[in-house]
């Protein structure tokens, strides 16, 4: 009898202790390995007692390890493809377009379909129709697509003091515009007694979408319906540097600069240049972004200088044909995607659990602004704001901003995010403006769609054919060449020569494939 | 007594052009730093071109980017790691290159063309990164300081300079230290590394600017963000010249992002600016000595 009850008592410890073994390791929480684009690179990484860490802990059984990718975008590929090729990429990572699709080929990416169910909250403000498409490559959604940063937030912005003392109106086609231009280099806007003032202020910045004579050009451009690097449509793809309309288009801008209503600087001028010459009263028309214009560090340095004078926002002039819109605009998503070394370790339930909590109410604040009470608070209305918190720990502090280092990957440009990143403020001489304002002017204004765009793969000596290029739009609009209709038929000729027919012909066949062309 | 030589017209002319020549060249190498300078003082209120922004005067410079960069974790973080890279890397490089140099100096030591040429071909060939990536992986160096300054630990060039002054010290020096008993340890202990002083410092200075400015390996290497060096912060901070316009404030508070900037890439030449004029006449008398010899 001794001898069963000493059997069954073993057998209860051993069932015990195998047990407790058992819950210990059901219990033993699932490390994530994160790679994630970080909001303020230089800002540095979240502390280790950071709060998510805990939560995720407690209540979801994570272990969040992070590592910000690089800020260039050219070290992320590096990075991430060098630990592809070592089969060593994280769990869950930020990717580039490009690199993504070179890792689907090698099957170094997972398909999640089956992932997207499981969130519910991301389902609700983060995915839709046009981003599981962004992520989806032969029907399979090969990452998520998550929103990225904050589309058609710049825009033509006119000195209004100027017109008022000059007794113009808001020009409304390119006529107008170039009217006012001309009054305001030749006419002394700013009443100083020298002729110090410029109509139109701009200078050089190429993006992928936006080639040629840059950005700062585009509202004219795109009066001639050429704005952008390529036309989207099915039935007049192409480079638009080899339309009719650019011709055209190039001889408005070439005007502009003979007859010196451009600032003259523009060709060589750097983002800050041109930013210090706005805010010393250089010209008087211009596009720029609706916080480097008017979130208050921003423009105090003008408030300064001018008390008085006054940018608002000005609609896109209608060209020739009564085309008119700001610019381009590219869906623009973040890819975050999943190795399929993490789903074989079993990590799926626990990515989608922390990337569904992550988008909740709980998730999306303090992963976007922080703990309330000491990184923000809540006004009356609401809204998230810095008033009534410690200084050294609001979110926008040296210190707050390393909790806030993933907001990226949860903001989705909410009225809540919008209110909280651009507050008003009071100007020198008692006006209410914010970036807010300017914002919701310029996204009121027509734009071009060109979803897809920047998808296209770069021509075999891209570098070369866009240096090509560029140059020698530059010499046109500055006069340089002569722009006749025979030197511009010979640079296109030329064009084509180096690969312009060929890149625009493997384009169409990419873009018509992914159904972009429209 | 001291016979003064007479200069004749030309000399004097093509002393002056000589002078020209190089107050010229040194504004050439001066104005940049300046500019950095000036812009790393420049107020957050200034208005004004780069031009004015130069001749801002002294007294209407803002410190702001400094105090900022100087009271921010992230910017001492990478300093200290850096500075580790330094002294590690340097006392690691030096600890692997100085027996490799020492080694194929010694024309009788056995299979020495085969090591030499063991040593040549990596200079030759590169593996390329992926290799390298495995490499250092599988040594369990990822997220480690010594993953930045263990795969350039030994130079070939540098070897072969180290190399050929180790030859140029008289070999009787090396063999009545034999004779007396001494193992080649002890020579190149006892007699080769005190009479080496100016090539070692020379190499340990190659070395050690490589490693403070070296970004790529860092980049690929270190994941934790605790452990990043100088490089990586001052190329993020570099590259984000758009954040004024996402936030209303960067991440070191009120100072202008220019003067940020400008502050932070003299910051991180200061350690360099500094070290050279030490070293300076051994550096001379290291290349020198290292260059003449076969």
């Amino acid at each position: 009898m001794k001898r069963t009850i000493k059997i069954a008592m073993t057998l209860i410890l051993a069932v015990a202790c195998v047990g407790s073994v058992f819950s210990q390791a059901a219990k033993k929480p699932v490390t994530i390995d994160l790679w994630y684009g970080a909001a303020i690179t230089e800002a540095g990484p979240p502390p280790d007692d950071w709060i998510v860490y805990k939560i995720l802990r407690d209540k979801l059984g994570i272990e969040l390890k992070l590592t910000a990718e690089p800020s260039n975008e050219n070290d992320q590929d590096v990075k991430i493809l060098s630990s592809a090729a070592a089969n060593q990429l994280p769990d869950l990572f930020m990717v580039r377009r490009d690199p993504w699709q070179v890792l689907i080929k090698q099957g170094l990416v997972a398909p999640v379909d089956d992932m997207y169910p499981l969130m519910p909250n991301r389902l609700e403000n983060y995915f839709n129709a046009d981003s599981i498409a962004f992520s989806t490559i032969k029907g399979k959604s090969y990452g998520f697509a998550f929103p990225g940063s904050l589309q058609k937030n710049e825009g033509l912005v006119i000195r209004k003091d100027w017109l008022t003392k000059l007794g113009l109106k808001m020009p409304t086609t390119l006529d107008e515009l170039y009217d006012v231009c001309y009054a305001f280099t030749f006419k002394d806007p700013d009443g100083n007694g020298k002729d110090d003032t410029y109509g139109y202020g701009a200078f050089v910045e190429y993006f992928d979408q936006e080639q040629y004579l840059g950005r700062r050009f585009e509202p004219i451009m795109a009066a001639f319906g050429v704005a952008g690097t390529w036309n989207m449509t099915a039935a007049n793809f192409g480079l638009n540097v080899k339309k009719p309309e650019f011709f055209e288009a190039l001889k408005f801008v070439n005007k502009m600069v003979e007859n010196k209503v451009v600032d003259p600087d523009w060709p060589s001028l750097k983002k800050d240049d041109f930013r210090a010459a706005w805010k010393q009263g250089k010209f008087g028309i211009m596009r720029e972004q609706n916080a480097a214009l008017a979130a208050q560090a921003n423009y105090a340095p003008f408030d300064k200088n001018f008390p008085n004078g006054e940018w608002v926002a000005l609609p896109p002039p209608k060209g020739p044909k009564g085309l008119a819109a700001t610019g381009v605009m590219d869906a623009n998503y973040r890819i975050y995607a999943v190795s399929p070394k993490a789903i074989k370790a079993g990590k799926k339930e626990a990515i989608a659990k922390f990337l569904d909590w992550s988008a909740s109410d709980e998730g999306y604040k303090l992963l976007g602004w922080g703990v309330e009470g000491v990184n923000y608070s809540l006004d009356a209305n609401g809204d998230i704001t810095e008033k009534n918190v410690p200084a050294d720990t609001k979110f926008s502090s040296p210190k707050g901003q390393t909790v806030t280092q993933l907001r990226n990957m949860v903001f989705y440009n909410s009225t809540l995010e919008l209110n909280a990143r651009y507050p008003y403020f009071t100007t020198a001489n008692g006006r209410k403006i914010g970036p807010l304002g300017y914002l919701k002017s310029f996204q009121s204004y027509p734009w071009i769609n060109v979803t897809g765009m920047g998808t296209i793969a770069p021509s075999p000596n891209n570098a070369d054919l866009k240096r090509y290029i560029n140059q020698g739009v530059q010499e046109f609009a500055l006069g340089k060449k002569l722009l006749t209709k025979e030197n511009y038929d010979a640079f296109i000729a030329q064009m084509d020569k180096l690969g312009a027919a060929a890149w625009e012909k493997a384009a169409y066949a990419q873009m018509d494939e992914n159904g972009y062309l429209k | 007594m001291k016979s003064a030589i007479r200069l004749t017209r030309t000399d004097r002319v093509f002393h002056l052009f000589i002078d020209a020549s190089l107050i010229l060249f040194l504004a050439i190498l001066f104005i940049p730093i300046w500019s950095t300078i000036a812009l790393s003082f420049r107020p957050n209120d200034f208005i004004g071109s780069a031009l004015d922004g130069m001749l801002l005067a002294p007294w209407k410079w803002s410190t702001a980017a400094y105090k900022a960069l100087l009271g921010h974790k992230a910017f001492i973080t990478s300093t200290f790691n850096s500075f580790r890279i330094f002294f590690e890397g340097i006392a690691a490089a030096l600890f692997f290159t100085v027996p490799l140099a020492y080694a194929l100096s010694i024309k009788t030591l056995p299979g020495r063309k085969l090591l030499y040429v063991l040593v040549i071909i990596p200079y030759l060939f590169n593996v390329g990164l992926i290799p390298n990536y495995l490499l250092v992986s599988n040594l369990g160096l990822m997220n480690k300081l010594a993953a930045v300054f263990l795969p350039g630990a030994v130079s070939v060039y540098n070897t072969l300079i180290m190399k050929s002054f180790f030859e140029g010290i008289p070999e009787e020096l090396k063999e009545s230290a034999r004779i007396d008993g001494a193992s080649e340890l002890t020579v190149l202990w006892k007699i080769i590394l005190p009479l080496s002083k100016p090539i070692l410092l020379t190499i340990g200075l190659y070395y050690g600017v490589h490693f403070w400015n070296d970004f790529f390996n860092a980049m690929l290497y270190i994941n934790d963000s605790n452990l990043q060096p100088l490089p990586i912060l001052l190329r993020n901070i570099l590259l984000s010249s758009g954040m004024n316009e996402y936030v209303e404030e960067n991440a070191f508070g009120e100072a202008p992002i220019a003067a940020i900037k400008a502050a932070s890439v003299f910051l991180a030449a200061i350690p360099m600016l500094v070290a050279y004029p030490f070293i300076q006449k051994y550096f001379v008398k290291g290349t020198m000595l290292g260059s003449v010899k076969g």
